[in-house]
């Protein structure tokens, strides 16, 4: 079983769902953690942070009442979501972690060679998510008490690679654009464009670039302890041979490093599985879902899949038909 | 076994009516001790009636040593030999450039002590034996070497490099010995793609990422055949004798991987009808043994032997000549040369138990696993005089085994045949308290 494979086609059926869903009368609300761009017209389900900031955006005092209702309801639904699927959204379902897993295919295909950030430098970005999480209430919270400009309005809309990128795919231009209302619109629709780049760009030479940075992500991972979907691992089965490591796209290091750590859905982890294929110890890292154990480590499954990896399977043909 | 040591071992002296030097004579006894210990080995391992058949294969390359070891390595008349010490030189680079990778960790007494002319005589016999055999030309894939890749593991193996200067083109590889650390993986990363270059060099082939990938295949296949056999050798009764796996095990040294890998494949197909048919070369009641501690190599096998004649079944063992030396693989994972090399440079090192390494916990957690799997027990810790390594680790690895509640035995040793008396009574009273404890 490849489960690369399967992720790829569950991301282009999710990211034809999200963008194209609309069309076949397919609605999953617009309150999914994942950036399933509201702008896109006859989008499949929409993001929860659009609704979220706008929520947001009101007098403190309001929250007492009804609106405090409203948003206690609409973070429920994407905490239920959150909880489901938990990081499955990032690896499995995130149209922008379906381009940048494209792009990365297509890099190592012209054979360029994947670069990491350096250890402490991967440590010292880390919390850059929590801070945009956290930014990403205030400054709502801050138009909406007469703190900060209406120009501000949706900071994270403005901001976003998906929204200028998405509505590309139903030939709508209109969202690729810098917006020259005033300096802030310019400064965050210029950013999002900037973001659009650096997308591109950073995918020759790191893997899942975004990703690290992204709030939603980090409001994914308040869900890490409670989630269904788990990531086990056995440290005593463990050799510490670093393939886990070095199959993460989110370069988690703590996976092959520590021994004792039971439950893998780290921070930044996005569920992919990649470790779990990687690890060439029977049952040392193992995926549940709801306790249910779906993939295990396995060495005779790590040495096939290995086989295809190094192009093995057109010689084994070759040897039988000796 | 009626194979007879040739006519040109005759260490008596006079050949065609010239002198032989001494040094000629010294070969020539050197020789031909080799080639009575090899013949003696191979006339017990005859007597076993239930021996498999597939093993015929792997006698075939031991006999060779009896022949001046000529035809052990199947290298082309112009491919070049790169020789390898521990487990830390990377045979897929050797391979990938076109060259012929033989392993030169030694077992005979008698090159041991001719070592002795280089090294201390509290030195470990596996580095004396080394140096007896790059010295002078007792087998020919020594001779035939056209570069030899030395790690930096252990004290002796760092000294020896200067040592082979005169025999050999000598490349020493620096092993990093706290491994946890990113500038620590960096420099082994380096020292593999400086490793790369001169094998290139020496080679004159450059290493495109096609051919680096069929290295890999190549060794992956014959891993995966190894993950089947030690699945077989987990079987309980036994299907084959523990000394019979490590021959096997050693004999990759020197084959051709793909041969190697029929071969063994050939083996594990005798060994699942074997199991289908219920024929086993143990009792199911035998002491399962497992081997730990300083690496055993061919002809050194006194301990397997002493062990099976008392009626224990060897198991499983940790040691790098055998089954470790094989068990980490290589995950290739985006495939392009940058992650193959960095594959490549990981495998041979994070996942290694070797004692030369800072930590412990890889050993201790291997030996652990090990124990669990193949139903260990009791385990012969085995040093060689000399190997501090494996001898610092002993009280570490004691304190495990008797939190698992597996008895242990060290014993301390060399390649010297004396000892074989006093080894089989400790080790025949060893087995006697397991039988005790069922």
């Amino acid at each position: 079983m490849n489960v690369q494979r399967i992720r790829l086609v569950v991301q282009f059926i999710s990211f034809v769902v999200l963008i194209y869903g609309g069309l076949f009368a397919i609605d999953l609300g617009n309150r999914l953690p994942t950036f399933a761009c509201s702008y896109v017209p006859d989008h499949g389900g929409g993001c929860f942070l659009v609704g979220f900031q706008h929520m947001l955006s009101r007098p403190l005092p309001e929250f007492l009442g009804e609106q405090g209702i409203r948003l206690l309801k609409a973070l429920g639904i994407a905490a239920l979501w959150a909880i489901v699927i938990n990081k499955a959204w990032c690896g499995w379902i995130c149209p922008i972690g379906l381009l940048q897993d494209l792009l990365t295919r297509l890099r190592t295909w012209l054979s360029i060679d994947m670069s990491r950030f350096s250890w402490v430098a991967r440590k010292r970005y880390k919390s850059v998510k929590y801070i945009l999480l956290a930014l990403l209430v205030l400054i709502p919270l801050g138009i909406g008490n007469g703190l900060i400009s209406r120009d501000w309005t949706a900071p994270y809309c403005q901001l976003c690679p998906a929204r200028p990128l998405l509505p590309l795919f139903r030939g709508d231009t209109t969202q690729f654009a810098i917006n020259f209302f005033s300096l802030p619109t310019m400064a965050l629709t210029g950013g999002a464009i900037v973001l659009v780049g650096l997308m591109f760009t950073t995918s020759f030479v790191k893997r899942r670039f975004l990703c690290s940075y992204c709030p939603m992500l980090a409001f994914l991972s308040l869900f890490d302890k409670v989630g269904l979907f788990s990531l086990k691992k056995d440290g005593s089965k463990c050799t510490r041979c670093g393939n886990c490591y070095r199959a993460c796209p989110m370069e988690i290091r703590e996976i092959e490093e520590e021994k004792g750590l039971k439950n893998l859905v780290t921070q930044d982890c996005i569920l992919c599985l990649r470790c779990v294929e990687a690890c060439p110890e029977n049952r040392a890292l193992e995926a549940q879902f709801a306790g249910f154990s779906f993939l295990k480590a396995d060495a005779e499954a790590f040495l096939a899949r290995q086989e295809a990896a190094t192009g093995g399977k057109a010689a084994a043909t070759k040897r039988r038909k000796k | 076994m009626n194979e007879m040591p040739p006519e040109h071992m005759n260490p008596s002296g006079a050949e065609g009516g010239r002198k032989l030097s001494r040094q000629e004579r010294l070969v020539n006894k050197v020789r031909l001790h080799l080639a009575m210990t090899v013949r003696e080995i191979f006339e017990e391992v005859e007597k076993d009636e239930l021996r498999p058949k597939a093993m015929a294969y792997f006698d075939d390359i031991f006999r060779k040593f009896m022949h001046n070891g000529e035809g052990v390595i199947k290298a082309a008349e112009d491919q070049k030999v790169i020789g390898t010490y521990c487990v830390f030189v990377p045979e897929e680079i050797v391979y990938a450039a076109g060259g012929y990778p033989v392993r030169l960790c030694a077992g005979a007494h008698d090159t041991s002590e001719i070592g002795e002319d280089f090294l201390p005589d509290v030195a470990c016999p596996m580095v004396k034996s080394e140096m007896g055999f790059a010295s002078m030309p007792i087998l020919d894939f020594y001779q035939r070497c056209d570069m030899v890749a030395l790690p930096a593991s252990c004290h002796w193996k760092l000294k020896m490099g200067e040592m082979l200067e005169p025999f050999d083109d000598v490349h020493m590889l620096d092993v990093p010995r706290v491994k946890e650390s990113e500038k620590a993986r960096d420099y082994w990363l380096e020292e593999v793609k400086r490793f790369q270059k001169r094998v290139e060099k020496i080679t004159g082939r450059k290493i495109r990422r096609k051919a680096l990938r069929d290295a890999i295949r190549r060794i992956q296949r014959a891993q995966r055949e190894v993950v089947r056999f030690q699945e077989l050798r987990k079987h309980n009764p036994a299907p084959i004798l523990g000394r019979d796996a490590l021959e096997v095990l050693n004999a990759y040294f020197y084959d051709e991987v793909n041969d190697w890998t029929d071969a063994l494949a050939t083996l594990n197909d005798e060994l699942e009808e074997r199991i289908a048919q219920g024929i086993h070369v143990a009792p199911p009641r035998a002491a399962r043994i497992m081997l730990t501690g300083s690496p055993m190599v061919f002809p050194n096998w006194k301990v397997p032997f002493v062990i099976e004649d008392l009626g224990g079944i060897l198991v499983c063992d940790e040691f790098c000549t055998s089954q470790r030396y094989l068990s980490d693989m290589v995950s290739v994972d985006e495939g392009t040369m940058g992650d193959m090399l960095m594959a490549i440079a990981e495998r041979y090192v994070l996942p290694c138990a070797c004692p030369t390494f800072s930590n412990t916990i890889e050993r201790r957690d291997r030996i652990a696993r090990l124990v669990d799997e193949y139903q260990v027990e009791g385990v012969i810790y085995h040093v060689l005089k000399g190997c501090h390594p494996f001898d610092i680790e002993l009280k570490i690895i004691e304190k495990l085994l008797q939190e698992k509640g597996v008895p242990m035995l060290k014993i301390e040793t060399d390649y010297s045949p004396e000892d074989v008396e006093q080894l089989r009574t400790r080790i025949e009273a060893f087995q006697e308290t397991l039988k005790g404890r069922n």
